[in-house]
């Protein structure tokens, strides 16, 4: 299978803190959650704006959990690794392509998604069903130019499976807590205590003008 | 081209990883982080890492002789790195304190605490600070660390629920891992946070804090954080390494500045900060510390303290309180360099401590800069992330005492100076 390309206009993400319990309730056995503190992990949201893709263009919202990565001496070392427990597209192309190439979970209406800009900050808003679900907000810091190899793991009933995605474009990063993230009361956060989930982020990611590529996927022996 | 590519591949991966990324590896060899690790380390060393662990061939006094980790030249280096806060650990009586000790007692205890290691100089010294501290009994661990990790897990249990500060130091998180409680973290030094936090849980709870968090250098508010926890039924515990011996009208921390000390339930502290020698304590009442004694896993399969530790501890405390003038000094010492670092337009954060985070918030500038001042004759050890969050990367300073005006000026200019070529001060 050759390499999957998707171009973004913009990528932001908030990395949060939340209740190891939490986090141990959404993974499948074998994957462990990285803890940023004893009994505290970490909860990412990641909204897309695709502007290029084999399905056209869409916008996409990610909720993962961030879990240990798969390090082998000799190979590239993944910036950090997630378990995407939850996809939500714009469009039921881009939604079947993802379920049937990478086996990612979905929630399985078609969600609106709207970025604002506000200054050095930017807002994505997520609804469903005609209900606002999610609102993630980050702030920016510098820009730089990155490649980061990221590792996606994803476990259906057919097997378990992982994803080499390697981010290229440029990146703003930092610890600034400038961002928020309001997560409303609606099944599609069914997985999530909210009241447990901080709402300002203590990472903020942002990229804007680059391409997501996905390497083949490989399929993972489990116990 | 293509070597060119490969080295810049290689330059990337030092810039883009830190030691957070070798935290967690997949996989059933445990073993299988060495080789990621070794080969980012072989890159990030020359890049600025050689700072870390400079050996150093001389007492650790207002200078010191540095082992350049870039170049193996020793240096004679102005120094403000050292903890040493009240510069009594290269003093005369304590050294003579500690070779006695070492001619009657021989180099160890030679034995847990609770067997055949508690020698009559333990039980001085701690009788000796408890009364320093104004308590009934006080307990000795072989290091501040095993404090921590001994007194709370000693205390506390599965099911009960231990509320951290996120600025903890890793003792005090590592202590709550080992009670196996369920673990919060509230808010930096934010009492709002911790009331949040603190409703609606059940059963034992205990709250943690510091007398001064030793990255930022800036002062628990206690008060708040003490009303907030008597409101939930919670016990207080206040680790006053980096304030015993220095903060309140007798010097015995930030509990007794803010005239809480009975309210903190309990008192914690260690002997290497301030008075630069080594060993953790916990002060309390009586019934308290005979708990802690039959409970308190780290200390009794430890050894217990060196007797030349003990000796000189005790001679180190003798002179604290005879001296409180050394308590007067160090404070003048902490105003005159505020005062000059804010003249300077120098950013040292929330501090209003000896410890000063000179921040330079750039990650990717701070071991340049740590690398010019000490060329120019300062020691100070460069902070990053994961140590303190990203682009809050700084020098951390810590005054004391021993210094004089000229030297604190000296270190001023360097730091000014380097600051300004760097564009990271006006």
């Amino acid at each position: 299978m050759p390499l999957t390309r998707y171009g973004y206009r913009n990528a932001i993400s908030g990395f949060f803190e939340f209740p190891t319990d939490n986090a141990r309730r959404i993974l499948p056995a074998g994957l462990e959650p990285v803890e940023l503190h004893h009994g505290t992990s970490i909860f990412s949201m990641t909204v897309f704006d695709f502007t290029e893709s084999e399905v056209g263009t869409y916008g996409e919202a990610v909720m993962s959990v961030i879990v240990s990565p798969l390090v082998k001496a000799g190979e590239r070392l993944p910036k950090s690794a997630f378990y995407p427990y939850l996809v939500a597209t714009t469009t039921r192309a881009a939604r079947e392509h993802a379920i049937e190439r990478w086996h990612l979970p979905h929630w399985m209406e078609d969600v609106e998604i709207g970025f604002e800009s506000q200054g050095r900050k930017l807002s994505a808003r997520v609804a469903a069903e005609g209900a606002p679900v999610a609102e993630l907000t980050i702030g920016d810091y510098s820009w730089h130019p990155v490649s980061h190899l990221y590792q996606s793991f994803m476990r259906d009933g057919d097997g378990s499976y992982l994803a080499n995605i390697t981010m290229e474009g440029q990146q703003s990063e930092h610890e600034e807590e400038t961002g928020r993230i309001r997560l409303y009361d609606h099944a599609f956060n069914k997985d999530l205590a909210l009241s447990e989930v901080y709402d300002v982020p203590f990472r903020e990611i942002w990229m804007r003008d680059g391409a997501q590529t996905f390497q083949p996927l490989v399929e993972l022996e489990t116990a | 081209m293509e070597a060119a590519h490969r080295k810049e591949e290689r330059k990337s991966v030092f810039s883009d990883y830190d030691y957070s990324n070798f935290y967690y590896g997949a996989g059933d060899d445990p073993l299988n982080l060495l080789g990621p690790f070794r080969e980012w380390y072989e890159e990030a060393k020359p890049n600025g890492y050689y700072l870390y662990s400079e050996p150093l061939s001389s007492a650790p006094t207002t200078h010191v002789q540095v082992r350049s980790g870039r170049t193996n030249e020793v240096h004679e280096l102005l120094n403000l790195a050292s903890y040493n806060y009240l510069g009594v650990s290269y003093r005369d009586e304590v050294k003579q304190a500690a070779i006695e000790a070492l001619q009657k007692y021989g180099l160890g205890a030679s034995g847990s605490p609770i067997l055949s290691g508690t020698f009559d100089i333990h039980e001085e010294l701690a009788r000796e600070v408890a009364a320093f501290k104004a308590k009934e009994a006080a307990i000795l661990f072989p290091t501040g660390y095993s404090a921590n990790v001994g007194f709370i897990s000693s205390i506390m249990r599965s099911g009960d629920t231990i509320f951290c500060d996120q600025y903890s130091h890793a003792s005090i998180v590592d202590g709550a891992i080992l009670a196996k409680s369920k673990t919060v973290f509230f808010r930096h030094n934010n009492p709002m946070d911790l009331e949040r936090k603190l409703g609606g849980v059940r059963g034992k709870k205990l709250v943690v804090v510091e007398g001064v968090y030793s990255m930022d250098g800036d002062v628990c508010v206690l008060p708040e954080i003490v009303e907030v926890a008597r409101r939930h039924g919670a016990r207080v515990l206040i680790d006053e390494a980096h304030s015993t011996f220095l903060f309140g009208p007798n010097g015995r921390g930030v509990a007794e500045h803010f005239g809480l000390d009975k309210e903190v339930d309990f008192h914690l502290g260690t002997f290497s900060k301030s008075l630069g020698g080594q060993g953790g304590f916990v002060c309390g009442s009586r019934e308290l510390i005979d708990y802690v004694n039959a409970f308190g896993r780290s200390r009794f399969f430890s050894c217990n303290l060196a007797p030349p530790i003990v000796a000189g501890l005790r001679a180190g405390l003798r002179i604290v309180e005879e001296e409180p003038e050394l308590r007067t000094k160090l404070w003048s010492n902490v105003a005159y360099l505020r005062r000059r670092f804010a003249e300077e337009g120098i950013d040292i954060g929330k501090s209003t401590s000896q410890v000063m985070p000179v921040l330079v918030n750039n990650d990717a500038k701070v071991f340049a800069v740590a690398e010019k001042i000490q060329e120019r004759g300062l020691y100070l050890q460069p902070v990053t992330y994961p140590a303190v969050p990203k682009h809050k990367s700084r020098l951390r300073i810590s005054v004391s005492a021993a210094h004089t005006e000229e030297q604190l000026e000296q270190a001023v200019g360097i730091i000014a100076g380097v600051l300004r070529e760097e564009g990271i001060c006006r």
